[in-house]
């Protein structure tokens, strides 16, 4: 079990790392969730025990499940949300003042608009 | 044209039906309901802040989505909900976790204290626990209102004028 | 030749002289010197209201300005100079009345810092002067300010900027020579830096003051770190922050010299000393008032004020003296010089300046009881004669109608003839003619030389003659002379300051005494020791007077001769344009600058350069962690147990990752989200197969509107963006690449999970115990109770980071509007 555990969160990791190398915005928040995903099942699946749902009243004698990492997941998901949400608002953002969710293009009007800030700018 | 189109940006989405106006209008309530009953049973059963404050945010998302969001913001009155829930939410949290500061205990001591007995109204329980859980619910609650509130806001822009004045009304 | 042996400078001997000194001393003491230092004053209300009550009319009056400034500007003049008055007041009678105090109350105990000031003769030499001087420049200010604003064309609305920040400068200069803790004084030192740079940057239209405002910011912010340094050193070494415990318990040595000479160069950068000069002539960019005050009574005179307070440190180590000499003179002669040969009346002012206080830095390195006391006597005699020479120099400018040039002045001795003689007097004195306060400061400055014995007479002789001078062509080069153009009447406001300063030059030349006696009291506090000195004149032969006589014979003879070396003098200063500091200071600048482009080049100069940046040391890390893990855990990697029960989880992880991994592949961005969300709802059945219905509640429901945000989001944009965005760029290389990179990550991930979950299960866990608990805290969801109550910071954190990504996305998005 932890073998296949480690081998998913590995799968989840390096499909979001693929994605993070590629030139879309969209896909980098894509990649990113992905990511967060695998933090996300790496922290539950280090929990110490697997069981019953950590609820009162509990079973005699029953394995319980860690509620500790539940917790720590949990917040981990809402906060992973809402970065998520943020990026995209980010990445809504990039595409209405320059027009494009492309990274070279993105880069292009970036070093556009440095260059002609540029022109302005004078050392001393 | 209050009805949102889903689908990738393309014109091609299809238009809310009648059919799925009245189901979500006769969910908003329950769901509503539900979201509140998950709160209320945090410390007694499945569920706490979060959850109560996702499934909130979901039934409003519901509205928004099947009258677009002129109308859900005007029938809902959502105008000013996210800007409470984040404001009152991180007050009520700071508040139970600050004010036994004030009276010389460690920071986020809860009362009553540990065997005293406790209020109990149903499965709710009148505990300072119970109220930082209230402002974990508003705050999320604000946090995802004020996300889908404001992705819709543009949405609806995009659909009502050409890319020129939303470029506009964006910056 | 005085020198100080190292035996004599423990403080116990040091005060043993102190109360057994010569029967003469003790004399002169009692008739002048009523105040006695080795006695500390008693703790009772009076000393207590001695030091806060000064102390707090100076901090509040820049904040109380301000306010009337914003209230309404008219307001600004009056309240900036009722306050600076009332704070000169209370420092008044906080020393000649109340005989000074001292407060100690604890700050920061377990860091060991206290607030702790105390009012002692050179806090009340030092804080007389900033508020004093503070009160004419402010009143100066109130009608100088209007007239150049009206010259820029700025509104009115500036004034009240100009006087807060004056009135902070005098605030954090009183906190400054009444902290008796190293951290205070670093602190207040820092405020005077940033007063500086604002009141420097005062016309913020001319890139000149910004570029000088910066210089100066730099120069001695960079040097207070040393300032930091020193005391940080010696808190490691004795524990404390407070100076006269230092001074108590510090042992002379090599250690102690280090801490002592970074707290030394502090205060030399501070006051503009070689090499450290080139800022103040920049700094002249400021206005008139600003000039005024910064060399006369706060930036520059802070710097020596520093030394003179830790001065019981510097005085341990015959090196350091030596090094203070050394550098004071070379001040002395290139300020000397350098004045001589500028044309701007300000920056011959600020060349003089750097030589006067090379003479101050000078005294301090003669050393011995005449140094430590003629060191302060010259501040006052400087401060009160260069403000108002600063203050003509504006006067001049403004009644000409802008002429800021020594060589486009000239004639003004018939229209101005009040403005000529208290300029007069201000220029006597610190030409130490006879007569005005400054030929005592001389008189103490020849002294101490002729104490310390040769060489050093004759190089105050030269320094002595320089000033005369500089200050001969400066005078006479606005008065006298044919007229040019008309001169315009200048208001009362901006004569009476230079007046009063003026007379106060010439009263110090009769009635020399209070200022004798306050000299003594702060050069105790310098020298740790009596310090007993006694200006007057006298009508004989002495060696001090033969001096004096042979600088104004041997200065007349410069003065005479100038065709002869008018030529020198701008060599000299051209060389010093040439390879100068400055050259340096801006040469490092601009490297630095281009160093860290290059730096930010090589991490950031795409985002995926930046994700490389970050992942790449991470795997680094990581497999270095292995490595070094590896030997002790060998063995440890468990592949783990499958039970039947386990199916359900195992086929809903196998989708996640198998979804993840499809993610990769689409071109499609809606199909891209669909493969995404079913990895993600595939993920929440394992939350639930885990046993953890809370989290696969929220991860469910968090899903459904992430999805339907990600497909807003999508909508939202137009068909051919995603299109090209799709297309472009996804060269068969660039896809490989990406691969390469994720399985990488991949790999190195897989180890590194696997190393961390293989871990045995601890015997006591934390969880356990929560569990155990969660009955007392009245739950029964125990991940509930563990948000709320166990770790309800933790959540706290949590949830205000949501706030946080709500705030930008409204930010982003809507104006910063969440309605």
């Amino acid at each position: 079990m932890t073998l296949l555990l480690s081998l998913a969160i590995a799968m989840l990791f390096g499909a979001g790392a693929t994605l993070l190398m590629k030139s879309d915005l969209i896909r980098i928040v894509v990649g990113m969730v992905l990511i967060s995903n695998a933090a996300n099942l790496f922290i539950m699946a280090s929990g110490l025990s697997r069981g019953f749902a950590p609820l009162y009243p509990l079973p005699e004698g029953a394995l319980v499940s860690d509620p500790l990492v539940q917790a720590m997941t949990l917040t981990a998901i809402v906060i992973g949300f809402s970065i998520t949400a943020l990026l995209l608002a980010i990445a809504y953002r990039a595409y209405l003042d320059l027009d494009s969710v492309e990274l070279d293009e993105l880069e292009e009007a970036e070093e556009r608009e440095e260059s002609e800030q540029e022109k302005e700018w004078r050392p001393f | 044209m209050t009805e949102p189109k889903t689908g990738s940006g393309a014109k091609g989405g299809a238009t809310m039906t009648v059919m799925t106006q009245t189901i979500a209008r006769i969910l908003f309530l329950p769901a509503l309901m539900t979201g509140i009953a998950v709160l209320i049973k945090g410390y007694a059963d499945v569920g706490d802040g979060f959850n109560a404050g996702v499934i909130a945010g979901l039934a409003f998302l519901l509205q928004y989505v099947a009258f677009g969001y002129e109308e859900a913001r005007e029938k809902l009155r959502t105008k000013y909900l996210p800007a409470i829930g984040f404001c009152g939410g991180l007050l009520l949290a700071l508040l139970t976790a600050f004010v036994p500061l004030l009276l010389g205990k460690p920071i986020f001591t809860h009362s009553p204290a540990p065997g005293a007995e406790v209020i109990h109204i149903g499965t709710f329980e009148l505990i300072t626990a119970v109220a930082f859980d209230v402002g974990v619910f508003l705050m999320v609650f604000g946090f995802a209102l004020g996300a889908i509130d404001i992705v819709a806001r543009a949405t609806s822009r995009n659909h009502a004028g050409g890319s020129a004045e939303e470029r506009e009304a964006g910056t | 030749m005085y020198n100080v042996p190292t035996v004599r400078n423990t403080p116990t001997i040091r005060r043993l002289e102190g109360e057994h000194g010569s029967k003469q001393n003790r004399k002169h003491l009692e008739l002048r010197f009523s105040r006695s230092q080795t006695h500390p004053p008693e703790d009772s209300p009076l000393t207590t209201l001695a030091v806060i009550l000064p102390l707090a009319l100076a901090l509040v009056a820049a904040p109380l300005t301000a306010l009337a400034g914003t209230i309404r500007t008219a307001w600004t003049a009056p309240v900036g100079v009722a306050t600076a008055a009332l704070a000169f007041a209370a420092v008044l009678w906080g020393w000649a009345f109340a005989g000074g105090g001292s407060v100690d109350f604890p700050w920061a105990p377990t860091w060991n810092l206290r607030l702790a000031f105390e009012l002692d003769g050179l806090a009340a030499l030092y804080a007389m002067l900033a508020t004093g001087i503070g009160l004419a420049v402010v009143a100066y200010a109130s009608k100088y300010l209007p007239l150049h604003l009206e010259h820029q064309n700025r509104p009115d609305t500036d004034i009240p900027r100009f006087h807060a920040f004056i009135l902070m400068f005098m605030g954090s200069m009183v906190g400054l020579v009444m902290a008796q803790d190293l951290l205070l004084i670093f602190i207040f030192w820092d405020l005077t830096a940033i007063a500086s740079y604002f009141l420097i940057a005062y016309d913020v239209h001319e890139e000149e003051s910004r570029y000088s405002a910066l210089m100066a910011m730099l120069v001695t912010g960079i040097t207070a770190v040393l300032l930091l340094i020193g005391a940080m050193m010696l808190y490691v070494e004795y524990g404390t922050f407070l100076l006269p415990d230092l001074i108590e318990t510090a042992e002379p040595g090599i250690y102690l010299t280090a801490a002592a000479a970074f707290m030394a160069i502090a205060g030399l950068a501070k006051s503009a000393q070689v090499p450290f000069h080139f800022w103040l002539p920049r700094a002249m960019a400021a206005p008139t008032p600003v000039s005024a005050y910064l060399h006369s009574a706060a930036m520059v005179a802070a710097g020596v004020f520093l030394i003179g307070r830790v001065y019981p440190l510097v005085q341990t180590s015959q090196f350091l003296l030596d090094a203070l000499l050394v550098i004071g003179f070379a001040s002395m002669v290139v300020g000397g010089i350098l004045a001589l040969s500028r044309d701007v009346l300000k920056q011959l002012l600020a060349y003089s300046t750097i030589s006067q206080y090379g003479y101050v830095v000078f005294m301090f390195g003669l050393g011995g009881p005449y140094g430590a006391a003629a060191a302060s006597f010259y501040v006052i005699a400087h401060a009160l004669a260069k403000s108002a020479l600063f203050l003509t120099a504006g006067a001049a400018t403004e009644s000409s109608g802008g002429e800021t040039r020594l060589s486009h002045l000239g004639g003004m001795l018939r229209q101005q003839p009040l403005l000529a003689a208290s300029s007069g007097a201000a220029a006597a004195g610190l030409a130490a003619l006879p007569l005005t306060i400054g030929f005592f400061k001389d008189e103490l400055f020849f002294e101490a030389a002729l104490e310390r014995g040769m060489p050093f007479p004759l190089l105050a002789l030269f320094g002595a003659i320089l000033t005369l001078t500089y200050m001969w062509r400066f005078w006479t080069g606005i008065f006298l002379g044919e007229e040019r153009g008309e001169s315009r009447p200048l208001p009362a406001a901006m004569l009476a300051p230079i007046t009063i300063l003026g007379v106060l030059t010439i009263v110090g030349g009769i009635f020399v005494a209070p200022f004798a006696s306050l000299t003594e009291a702060a050069g105790m506090v310098s020298f740790n020791a009596e310090t007993p000195i006694s200006p007057a004149y006298h009508l004989d032969l002495r060696p001090v007077n033969l001096l004096a006589l042979a600088t104004f014979g041997l200065g007349a003879l410069v003065i005479i001769s100038r065709p002869l070396w008018a030529g020198a003098a701008g060599v000299f200063s051209r060389i010093g344009e040439v390879l100068g500091p400055q050259r340096w200071y801006d040469f490092s600048l601009t490297g630095l600058n281009k160093f860290s482009d290059r730096i930010h080049w090589l991490e950031v100069d795409t985002l995926r350069s930046r994700i490389v940046a970050i992942l790449i040391p991470l795997g680094i890390l990581v497999g270095a962690g292995l490595l070094v893990a590896a030997p002790a855990e060998a063995g440890i990697y468990s592949v783990g147990t499958v039970e039947s029960a386990d199916i359900p989880l195992i086929v809903a992880l196998v989708l996640t990752a198998v979804a993840a991994v499809a993610a990769t592949v689409p071109r499609n961005h809606l199909t891209l989200v669909l493969v995404l969300s079913a990895s993600g709802f595939s993920l929440t059945a394992v939350y639930a197969f885990f046993g953890g219905p809370d989290v696969a509640l929220v991860a469910v429901l968090v899903e459904t509107i992430l999805t339907i945000l990600l497909l807003a989001v999508l909508a939202l944009m137009p068909s051919a963006v995603l299109k090209r965005s799709e297309t472009h760029g996804s060269t068969p290389g660039t896809k490989r690449r990406a691969y390469i990179v994720g399985g990488a990550s991949a790999v190195v991930a897989f180890l590194g999970v696997w190393g961390a979950l293989s871990r045995p299960t601890p015997e006591e866990s934390v969880a356990a115990q929560h569990i155990e608990l969660a009955p007392d805290a009245h739950a029964n969801d125990i991940v509930t109770v563990i948000l709320a109550d166990f770790r309800g910071l933790d959540t706290l954190g949590e949830i205000t980071v949501v706030g946080i990504a709500l705030l930008g996305i409204a930010a982003l998005l809507s104006r910063g509007r969440l309605w």
